[in-house]
């Protein structure tokens, strides 16, 4: 289950983050997406470490914590997107499919011409959107 | 790791015994010792102690056959150390050559001892070895004997060694022998035990699992006592594997304790597993495994009142990974090298940092402590210990004993301390400032408010930097309560202000479980806001809120903030100060805006503003019109005080006060600080900021909103500065400078001086001109002109005249009045206020300033010669070289003074023009004048060319004031030339002019004025345009003094300038050639006989000089 989503802007603000729990751990949500921003920061300097995948905009499985995965995304315009899951298995073929409809969403929201780039995405479309990708995870290639 | 005994830590050391010869055990253990691989040594003074061997082996010897019944576990808890240090692989019994060979007494002592020994041996598998020491080098055992002992101890003749330790020389090499052969026995030994214990494995006695277990694990350890790594991990890995089997199977124990015992061994065994993965190298297996270790426990909790066991477990397990991690990478340099493949990999990078497994143990740790604390409390406030009596209660009750006197929080702030210098020292701060936060609250809960205050403090700053409020909102929740408990109320109001201006709203997802700091939404930030207000809005003597006793701002302690353009109280109150205008006329009202902004969720009353400048007579105050002020306040020592009818700010919305200003002193005027004083005893200085270079609000610049101004004009929001230049005054006495253009050299140049008087009536003045050299002679004025320095100079003040219009004649360079060059003050005389002007003419003369640009002519050759007696014709051409057009009065030639000398007489017209002559700029003037030398010198000087000349003056120059304008005089020398007398001399005379088809003749005249015989050779050729008739070629003489003439008709065919028949002669004697230039033989040919009115000149003869 994907308990967090974020977009992460280029001074690592937040732009979105919405977690997906019942439990009063959103901000320990936050922190483990805060923390994975030095991940993607030593992948994106080192970029020799992660060989293939060079030009590739899937980060892959950027640490484990405790109970979660996270998994993160960077766009071409070096936007980032992280994933926090619970599930210990993940297929890696599920998470790009979600990447990729979640980009598409971002790409979405930020094509409002009323929406002002590097500042926070509070469209409620997108919000709605995002929570459906959520739901979906994992289904497609289960069913 | 340290909390691991000591035998499993290290990899297993062979050990061996010696008995006998007490005096050599030291040696023989120091070189064994010493061995690569090192071998442990067990001494045994004497052949008695032997039976502490036949001891153990009575309680071993009951194990093997035993029945799983009677398992005690699943390893034994001092095996591994019975075999590191009280089981030797191969027993040494030293045996003096005195004895073996000696009298029967001894032998018999020696078979005895062997007998006991080989009991002991035989039933452990222990290997034996006899050495036969030697007292000295001569004495020998015979062969029989050493048969004979060789035969009693049952051993192979290899393993019967003989020893002599007083041989020094050889010393050395029969301690590595016998070292050689007891690490071979040891082996030897292990292996064999290896096997034996391996052939139970294969049995696979499927009802005693956990022997399976053990056999593995024994297997194992043998193998590393061979140092046989493969093999060792093997079977650990089966051991592992065995033991994973019987989770959930095995009934042996009490649910707690069998899950206990299972995590343990699996600990160990993974531990080991580990040790030897890192050791050789294989990190990446080692991770992978340590991966999967976890992944397959993490959920074995058990029951819920272990649940805390299983935390504490889990910890160990992350803390144990990562020392063994950082030990191996210290060896292995750095992760960094190591490459980890594709992302298809289970595990990212991440889990190669030891930081991470510490951070993950502190994590397990405080889940260990949480739990822990519930499940204690239950079981005190329970009778616990009577009610339960079943072991596995008693056992939990017993670890609940042993976890009270374990403080773990000091556990955790190491655990995370190690993490987060490890983090650090990889700059990776964002994991480090979460390990930080996990410290400060591990202060915080244990009371420790000064280090947590600290260590908060430095990751606030990285969450404002990056913009995570959620996470800031949290931190300064922490630090807000920090500071209340220190009892510090400047931070508290700080870090409350801060929090009540941060952007968070409803929307926020992070609602609950915020720590100190409340649910992250409006409604708290209003809360805080209230409370901070509270505070501030307190009177010192009213009766305080009891949880804030300490919080009191009093009269004898105001609260008094700073807020810079990098402060994070921005948000809190931000001032914006625009100037209307760039620049102020001094004494002139000018608008300024001082414009506030403030985030506070609530409005706050602002009591009074301060507007402080650089130019502190600015200064002004605002007040606020609701507020009474007391006396104190409206006693401002001079100060504009401003009243306002309410100074509320709303949040989010810009207070915009605009006000007039008026400064006296030129200069910068800038708006440094706008102080707003919130309550009685709290003010904000703010430092002001510029609408043009304002940096957006931190924080708040990433919400969605409409960005607003603080001014309304928006050329003046993008524009406008928070300072303004204040002009110079307008001066009062202008004084102007009006030259026309360059001078001209020699001319009398007029300088037009204006003083003007704009303020008020200047009675008396003086004015001193200075004069600068342009080449670059630096500053004189004509006081300081030394007459003899004049020469330098070429430029001198002459005088200067009066005000134009107050007398005509004043223009007259005559009557210029003379000022006296030491002295180049000038007097200013009375002016009326307002009135007009007065000039000062400054003629300045100029001399030779420009002399470089009189050229000569181009063809005036200075080694030009005359010949002597003949007229000779010298044009003088003048070229105006100016930008303005000149009048040229007169030309003329002056003779050098001393008439007696004249070696020449020099004619031509009129020395004066009766008008002068206009020369426009570039126009050359040209002058004939005839030369006659009559005089026999060598050299004749010529004289000087006089010109006289001025500015034209336009218009004015036909008025009768232009007779009075001086005329400039210039000077040439003009080169001398050399008079020669010329042997022969040559004239060609025809008409001047010549009518086609009318015959005439041209005569070419030879003179000789030599008293010899000239011969003399010539030619004439032909010419197209004339028919010609007269000899051609002809060599003839000359008499002395006398004349040759050649005559020729010619005929022109064609009109207009034609070349005559070229005429060449050569004189044989100076063997001199001549040719007349093409000038001097042409004519012009009219078509038809022309009329003139003035008869022509008849003499068109061209005197020319054959030279040598």
């Amino acid at each position: 289950m994907i308990v967090c989503v974020a977009v992460v802007g280029h001074q690592n603000n937040p732009l979105y983050i919405q977690s997906f729990t019942e439990a009063d751990d959103a901000l320990k949500l936050h922190h483990i997406v805060h923390c994975s921003l030095d991940v993607v920061d030593e992948r994106v300097n080192n970029p020799k470490k992660s060989g293939p995948t060079l030009n590739e905009t899937f980060l892959g499985l950027l640490y484990p914590t405790e109970n979660y995965k996270v998994y993160g995304y960077l766009t071409n315009t070096k936007v980032k997107f992280i994933l926090v899951t619970t599930d210990l298995d993940v297929r890696d073929a599920d998470v790009r499919n979600f990447f990729r409809r979640f980009h598409a969403a971002y790409v979405d929201a930020v094509s409002n011409p009323f929406h002002v780039p590097d500042k926070k995405i509070t469209s409620r479309t997108f919000a709605e959107r995002v929570s459906n990708i959520v739901k979906s995870f994992g289904l497609s290639s289960a069913g | 790791m340290e909390e691991y005994p000591e035998e499993l830590r290290t990899p297993p050391v062979a050990l061996i015994s010696v008995v006998g010869c007490p005096e050599l055990h030291s040696q023989i253990s120091a070189h064994l010792h010493s061995e690569q691989p090192p071998t442990n040594t067990l001494a045994l003074p004497d052949f008695s102690k032997i039976s502490l061997f036949s001891k153990k082996k009575k309680d071993s010897e009951s194990n093997p056959t035993s029945p799983h019944s009677s398992i005690g576990g699943i390893l034994k808890r001092d095996w591994l150390l019975k075999h590191r240090t009280k089981i030797p692989a191969v027993l040494v019994a030293l045996f003096r050559s005195e004895h073996v060979s000696g009298d029967p007494a001894h032998w018999l002592q020696v078979c005895s001892d062997l007998d006991s020994i080989k009991n002991v041996v035989r039933a452990k598998n222990i290997k034996l070895v006899i050495v036969v020491v030697h007292s000295d080098a001569h004495d020998d055992i015979s062969e029989d004997r050493m048969i004979a002992l060789r035969k009693r101890a049952e051993v192979d003749s290899k393993y019967v060694v003989i020893f002599n330790p007083d041989d020094t020389s050889e010393l050395k090499q029969s301690l590595s022998r016998l070292g050689s052969t007891f690490a071979e026995l040891a082996n030897t030994y292990y292996r064999d035990e290896g096997r034996r214990i391996k052939t139970r494995i294969d049995k696979k006695n499927s009802n005693a699992i956990e022997l399976n277990i053990r056999y593995c694990f024994k297997v194992a350890v043998y193998a590393e006592f061979r140092r046989d790594w493969v093999e060792a991990l093997r079977f650990y890995e089966d051991a592992y594997h065995t033991l994973r089997e019987i989770v959930g199977v095995s009934t042996r124990l009490p649910a707690v304790q069998r899950l206990v015992e299972i995590k343990t061994i699996a600990e160990q065994v993974h531990f080991k597993i580990s040790t030897l993965l890192l050791h050789s190298g294989k990190i990446i297996e080692a991770v992978t495994w340590f991966h999967q270790h976890q992944a397959s426990y993490r959920k074995m909790v058990g029951p819920p009142e272990a649940i805390f066991l299983h935390y504490e477990w889990m910890s160990r397990q992350f803390l144990v990974f990562g020392e063994l991690l950082e030990t191996s990478s210290k060896t292995i340099q750095g992760i960094s090298s190591i490459v980890i493949g594709s992302s298809g990999k289970p595990f990212s990078e991440w889990e190669c940092y030891p930081a991470y497994y510490y951070q993950l143990a502190a994590h397990y740790l405080k889940e260990k402590r949480s739990t822990f604390e519930v499940f204690a409390r239950l079981l005190e406030q329970g009778d616990a210990f009577a009610m339960l009596p079943l072991t596995d209660e008693e056992y939990i009750s017993y670890a609940v004993s042993e976890g009270k006197r374990f403080r773990d929080s000091i556990e955790i702030i190491a655990l995370l301390k190690k993490a987060y210098e490890l983090y650090s020292s990889l700059k990776v701060h964002r994991m480090g400032s979460f390990c930080g936060f996990q410290i400060a609250k591990e202060h915080y809960a244990e009371g420790d408010v000064s280090n947590a205050k600290k260590i908060f403090g430095g990751i606030a700053s990285l969450y404002r930097q990056e913009g995570w409020v959620t996470l800031l909102w949290e931190v300064l929740g922490y630090l807000r309560e920090c500071s209340r408990k220190n009892g510090s109320v400047k931070d508290f109001v700080e870090y409350s202000l801060e929090m009540a201006a941060l952007p968070v709203s409803s929307d926020t997802d992070v609602q609950r479980d915020c720590g100190p700091a409340g649910p992250a939404n409006l409604m708290q930030r209003i809360s805080i806001h209230k409370e901070v207000f509270e505070i501030i809005g307190e009177v010192s003597g009213s009766a305080s809120i009891e949880d804030t006793c300490d919080m009191k701002i009093t009269k004898e302690k105001p609260l008094h903030l700073e807020i810079d353009i990098v402060s994070p109280l921005r948000l809190v109150l931000l001032a914006s100060v625009a100037f209307h205008e760039q620049t102020i006329k001094p004494g002139s009202s000018a608008s300024i805006t001082v414009s506030l902004l403030s985030q506070l969720p609530g409005t706050i009353e602002i009591e009074k503003l301060e507007i402080h400048f650089n130019q502190s007579d600015c200064n002004f105050f605002i007040v606020n019109a609701q507020i009474p002020q007391s006396a104190e306040v409206n006693d401002v020592q001079g100060h504009r005080v401003e009243i306002a009818p309410s100074l509320l700010l709303a949040s989010n919305k810009w207070l915009r006060l605009t006000y007039e200003i008026k400064s006296d002193q030129s200069g910068k005027l800038e708006c440094l600080s706008v102080i707003a004083k919130l309550g009685p005893h709290l003010t904000i200085c703010c430092r002001a900021e510029s609408p043009a270079s304002m940096s957006d609000l931190p924080l708040w610049k990433f919400e969605d909103r409409v960005q607003t101004f603080p001014v309304k004009d928006p050329v003046l929001a993008l524009s406008g500065q928070k300072a303004s230049q204040v002009e110079e005054p307008d001066p009062e006495v202008d004084l102007h400078l009006g030259a026309s253009g360059p001078a001209l050299v020699g001319e009398i140049f007029m300088v037009p001086v204006t003083v003007v008087s704009k303020g008020h009536a200047v009675y008396s003045g003086e004015l001193k001109i200075n004069l600068v050299d342009v080449r670059g002679g630096g500053l004189f004025s004509p006081r300081e002109t030394e007459p003899f320095s004049m020469d330098s100079h070429h430029v001198e003040l002459l005088g200067i005249s009066g005000p134009e219009g107050e007398d005509e004649s004043q223009l007259d360079s005559d009557d210029i009045k003379r000022i006296q060059q030491s002295f180049g003050l000038i007097s200013v005389p009375f002016l009326q206020n307002g009135d007009s002007c007065h000039h000062h003419m400054l003629p300045i003369r100029q001399v030779p300033l420009l002399l470089s640009r009189i050229k000569e002519v181009p063809d005036s050759d200075q080694s030009a010669s005359l010949p002597l007696n003949e007229t000779n014709i010298l044009i003088v051409s003048a070229k105006n070289c100016s930008e303005v057009p000149l009048r040229l009065k007169s030309m003329s030639i002056d003779v050098e003074d001393d008439a007696t000398e004249r070696a020449c007489s020099i004619r031509h017209g009129d020395e004066d023009f009766t008008s002068p002559a206009l020369l426009v700029p570039g126009e050359e003037f040209k002058k004939v004048f005839s030369v006659i030398s009559d005089n026999n010198i060598s050299k004749l000087s010529l004289g000087t060319v006089c010109l006289r000349w001025r500015r034209d003056l336009g218009i004015e120059e036909q008025s009768d004031s232009s007779g009075t304008v001086p005329w400039v005089v210039s000077e040439q020398k003009l080169p001398d030339v050399k008079m020669e007398l010329p042997p022969l001399i040559v004239s060609l005379e025809c008409p001047p002019y010549a009518i086609l088809g009318d015959p005439f003749t041209y005569y070419v005249k030879i003179r000789n004025q030599t008293q010899l015989l000239q011969e003399i050779k010539f030619s004439l050729g032909d010419a197209q345009s004339f028919v010609l008739s007269g000899c051609h070629n002809d060599i003839f003489f000359v008499l002395p003094k006398s004349d040759h003439v050649l005559s020729y008709n010619l005929v022109p065919l064609a009109s207009g300038m034609q070349q005559l028949p070229r005429f060449t002669m050569t004189a044989v004697r100076y063997s001199a050639g001549f040719q007349p230039s093409i000038s001097a033989s042409s004519v012009f040919v009219f078509p038809s006989k022309p009329h003139f009115e003035m008869a022509a000149s008849s003499n068109n003869g061209v005197k020319l000089v054959a030279t040598e």
